[in-house]
């Protein structure tokens, strides 16, 4: 083994996260000598592929990518790196219970064909669906700007900052009246009461709301969903992806490949090797101690975890101020997803929908209507799971064969809400009481689940946290709602990816603008840090 | 002299009326519906208000001490007084953390209220203006904003978008104090303590009373404004339309057929049915007129009147015994049905002819629109019922009750034109609040329609801060009047 311990690092990067990855490898790109500490014995944090049942793989957590920056696809050569996206082009919503029982709603990629099938439904809708398109086109294109942005900081009178506020004016002002009144009202309202005033299609409004309550404790009713809408359609004007699509081989080759440019460009990734604290002397960071006592020394520390593991647990509040430390504690995480990984010996054969069709290559969603997925909210508020969750569902091996043995395949199905302050806490019993939750209310609309099922994996909220570490189990690092977003998130004051202590940086999902795979966290923290000249 | 018709008799519509008179106009006072001059105002008091009204001084304002008092599970209940030293002492009863707390939450929320005072005092802001005038309104405001320090931009700029409950849970650590506070987060708003926007209404609630208080005063304010001389009022004249010629209102016809013209016609009803209903909406362009359709306005309160034999020992009392409660309460209404455990607030009224003592009780939650469909009368005896019930549940003992009267949220809009049975008209959700209010086009208090203004609670500020949306409509007619 080599003693990294005496070389000489500019940099060291906790956390082989996607963010963290992309940071190091923005910066090893620059020049910089970066050594990568991943707790894990594999990389990539929560976007990671593994063979958890002989032959069959599944992408364990996240397991789309739809928000991946452009610039860091193009920046890093990531196709060169083995990425490759494979679209997901439908979305097909089976219909409840009740007087549409064994109909759907499927949303095609072609664009005839889902007028029609919205026509089906609804002739008003139909016509809705084109100007609301356009519409949300419009205004991904109008937040699109502030992703790629430092956000200032509105309590300072610094040139910087005033000028950051300018900048931000200037681009609202450049909006129009229109579409800032538009966009004021998607960045304030519930998902429900938007899409009340576009469509009349229960399903419709419930699949497309759904996107607005993902890895957050909110409900399609809560306002400030609305804005998450505009994920969907932020893929598309990218101009590289379709709306979703999947990684093939699954989430890991997007850490793979982000952390094959990174090794490329000179940064060094150790596995294994978890971070018990940052070195702070004098208000300054001057490397980290490993759990296994080794001292690494550099001139900068950057941390990929979120912002209660960083400055609570790496860092320790006495070398923090008060209001930081305040800030850091209200910052609310509260993960609700889990993830069901089936192992399958033949495909679900939907009652709506028989047979394997075209409809298995997409999206499937369990969101009838608003009503339904408000009621699992409601459950879940009051810490319990929902008895009938809303879930997301593919099934990687109808698009990449190569995600379980021939003539078998893999479904991963993202659930909610199963909210991580469970009434009693998490248990074996408990996680396995949830699973049968999905699958019973997954198997009203595709009987045959049950007996195709091999091997089944639950993963909680509370298993996220221990697994990969992130806090809560909340899967943005910290959740996406108003008061934690741009300057505010983690904290105001400590939005722009620096700390209270010097050389130490952060640059996870807990920062502007979140989570999601997106990478833009990590490119960021990077340019600021690159722009410091620290 | 030029004439102007003011529809509506509510605190605003008399604020902009006496202020329109004052600057030379012949103002009308149209007053259709249900006179309500014998019930006090609920809301805080501005003196800029006042003094633009020609009122200073001669308003009675009633701050009842302690503001609220809330029933414990266990029997005994926690007062709140105006006394920041005395509810720290009432608050120790269940928590020392919160009552060492209290004192430096009163001074935050307190800081943050007077903030918002100044802008409800003055038309929203208009964040795409480019005026130059507008330009140094807020310049101002940005230097005031920076001398209430870090800490006030801070919490301004978190608390306003925040769930209350996410707010008070930061603070606090007991359930009573907490369903205090939070219920004035929820009131009239068809939202539950865990929606954000609603730390915002904790603070709207807040304006205008002095630290540590968080219920506004109620006062007979409309009573002293609509006797006061300067303006012509017509009692039981409902409006039937607004007459409108080449984009210009000429003024109003009634529903007795009696036309009344006038240069400027100041609409203190809502926006949604000034505009589309009593002005012919084809005025509107079709976008515009589509936006003013989705206002929402979602009424989720009943009014019950109660009787009781004994004098209540309280003044307010509110049965909100946690954050949960309310949110339970909250999450019936998304389907439709009234709160099975509703929040319900009293204020005692007096007393009776005969000796006995009204009081009055605010219901949350109950819908507009029933998923069960019941008969009116069947709804108002339900909701009697369910106020009584609850209050012997939780309250204190109140002796022999008597349902009075009950105002559901249909017959709200009946008597008083809520729409829907929405006392503030728009629902204050963030959405439809300061620039937003009702609609980013007409938060300006004009209409597409010359002559045409808006001036009631569905305006910035909204309800609670009596006179204040009348004010500010008032000061931009008079502006326009000023640049003809």
């Amino acid at each position: 083994m080599i003693s990294v311990a005496n070389r000489n690092y500019d940099t060291i990067v906790i956390g082989a996260g996607h963010n963290g990855l992309v940071c190091a490898a923005y910066l090893a790109r620059a020049g910089k000598r970066v050594l990568v500490l991943e707790r894990r014995e594999r990389i990539g944090g929560a976007a990671v592929t593994e063979e958890i049942f002989p032959g069959f793989r599944f992408s364990v957590y996240s397991y789309v990518v739809s928000l991946l920056r452009p610039e860091i696809i193009r920046d890093l050569d990531l196709p060169r790196h083995g990425l490759h996206i494979l679209p997901l082009e439908s979305t097909l919503t089976p219909l409840h219970d009740g007087t549409k029982a064994g109909d759907y709603l499927a949303q095609w990629g072609d664009h005839d064909q889902n007028r029609r099938e919205l026509a089906r439904h609804s002739l008003r809708d139909a016509e809705a669906y084109d100007e609301f398109g356009r519409l949300m086109h419009q205004m991904a294109r109008a937040v699109k700007p502030i992703l790629a942005m430092v956000p200032p900081d509105p309590a300072s009178l610094k040139p910087r900052d005033l000028a950051g506020l300018g900048r931000l004016a200037a681009h609202f002002r450049g909006l129009g009246p229109r579409h800032f009144n538009a966009l004021s009202k998607l960045m304030t309202m519930s998902s429900a009461d938007y899409l009340d005033e576009w469509f009349e299609t229960e399903a419709l409004k419930a699949s497309k709301s759904a996107s607005g309550i993902i890895g957050t404790l909110l409900g399609p009713r809560s306002p400030g969903t609305a804005y998450v809408l505009l994920h969907h359609y932020m893929g598309e004007i990218d101009g590289v992806f379709r709306a979703w699509g999947f990684a093939k081989g699954g989430n890991g080759s997007v850490s793979g490949a982000i952390a094959g440019a990174a090794r490329a460009a000179g940064a060094e990734i150790r596995t294994g090797a978890p971070v018990e604290r940052v070195l702070v002397v004098n208000g300054r960071a001057t490397g980290v101690v490993l759990e296994s006592g080794e001292e690494i020394r550099a001139r900068l520390v950057v941390s990929n975890a979120d912002p209660r593991r960083t400055f609570l647990g790496l860092v320790g509040e006495k070398h923090l101020p008060g209001d930081l430390v305040e800030g850091v504690r209200r910052f609310r995480f509260r993960g609700a997803s889990a993830k069901v990984n089936l192992a399958l010996d033949a495909l679900p054969d939907f009652k709506c929908l028989p047979g394997a069709g075209p409809h298995l290559r997409g999206a499937i969603s369990i969101s009838p209507s608003i009503e339904y997925l408000e009621r699992a909210y409601d459950q879940a508020k009051y810490g319990e799971f929902s008895r009938r969750p809303y879930m997301d569902i593919i099934i990687p091996s109808m698009i990449d064969p190569g995600m379980a043995p021939p003539g078998k395949h893999v479904m991963s199905i993202f659930a909610q809400y199963a909210p991580y302050h469970l009434n009693g806490g998490w248990t074996d019993a408990r996680r396995e009481e949830f699973g049968d939750a999905v699958i019973d209310t997954l198997s009203e609309y595709a009987p045959n689940l049950k007996s195709a099922i091999l091997h089944r994996q639950v993963v909680t909220p509370a298993d996220i946290e221990s697994t990969v570490g992130l806090t809560e189990g909340s899967i943005f690092q910290g959740e996406l709602s108003l008061q934690q977003m741009f300057f505010l998130r983690p904290a105001p004051a400590w939005a722009r990816y620096a700390t209270p202590v010097h050389a130490l940086y952060q640059c996870g999902s807990g920062t502007h603008p979140g989570g999601g795979v997106m990478g833009a966290p990590g490119r960021l923290a990077a340019q600021v840090i690159l722009k410091a000249g620290v | 002299m030029s004439a102007a018709v003011v529809i509506g008799a509510g605190v605003n519509e008399l604020v902009a009326a006496h202020m329109l008179a004052r600057a030379g106009l012949q103002v009308i006072v149209l007053s259709g519906g249900a006179p309500r001059n014998e019930e006090p105002e609920i809301g805080s008091i501005a003196f800029d208000v006042l003094r633009a009204a020609g009122l200073p001084g001669a308003v009675d304002s009633v701050w009842p001490d302690p503001w609220a008092s809330a029933p414990l599970p266990g029997g005994g209940r926690l007062d709140l007084w105006r006394d920041v030293g005395r509810s720290v002492e009432a608050i120790r009863k269940l928590s020392a953390r919160d009552a060492e707390r209290w004192p430096r939450f009163c001074d935050r929320m307190g800081r943050l209220a007077r903030m918002l005072e100044t802008l409800y005092l003055q038309s929203p802001p208009d964040p795409l203006s480019r005026n130059l005038g507008d330009l140094a309104r807020y310049a101002g405001l940005g230097f005031r904003l920076h001398r209430i320090g870090r800490q006030g931009i801070e919490d301004l700029l978190r608390i306003i978008p925040m769930p209350v409950a996410d707010l008070l849970d930061e603070w606090f650590e007991s359930d009573a104090l907490k369903g205090v506070l939070g219920a004035a987060g929820v009131m009239n708003l068809c939202q539950g303590p865990r929606s954000g926007g609603t730390a915002f209404r904790l603070l709207h609630h807040h304006v205008g009373s002095p630290p540590g208080v968080f219920r506004p005063p109620s006062s007979n304010l409309r009573a002293a404004l609509a006797a006061m001389p300067g303006i012509e009022m017509r009692r039981g004249a409902t409006v039937a339309r607004i007459a409108v010629r080449e984009g210009r209102a000429t003024g109003v016809a009634l529903t007795s057929g009696e036309e009344i013209p006038a240069a400027l016609v100041v609409s203190g009803s809502d926006p949604k049915r000034t505009l589309l209903a009593l002005a012919d909406p084809a005025w509107l362009d079709p976008e515009l007129a589509r936006a003013v359709r989705n206002i929402r306005s979602r009424g989720v309160v009943a009014c019950v009147t109660l009787a009781l034999e004994r004098a209540p020992d309280w003044s307010t009392l509110v049965v909100a015994p946690s954050l949960d409660y309310l949110e339970r309460a909250y999450d019936e209404v998304k389907y439709r049905n009234v709160s099975r455990a509703p929040y319900v607030e009293v204020r005692s009224n007096g007393r009776l002819q005969d000796g006995r003592h009204r009081v009055e009780a605010h219901l949350q939650y109950a819908p507009y629109a029933l998923a069960d469909g019941v008969s009116d009368e069947m709804q108002r005896a339900r909701l009697g019922r369910l106020a009584v019930e609850t209050l012997s549940r939780h309250g204190p003992d109140l002796g022999a009750t008597t349902v009075e009267s009950v105002l559901s949220p249909r017959d709200l809009e009946d008597r008083y034109g809520y729409p829907e049975g929405q006392a503030e008209q728009v629902e204050p959700a963030l959405d439809q609040l300061l620039w937003m209010r009702p609609l980013p086009e007409l938060a300006r208090y004009r209409t597409p329609i010359d002559g045409l203004y808006l001036c009631g609670a569905g305006m910035h500020p909204g309800g609670g801060i009596a006179g204040a949306a009348g004010y500010n409509a008032a000061r931009e007619v008079l502006r326009d009047l000023r640049n003809k």
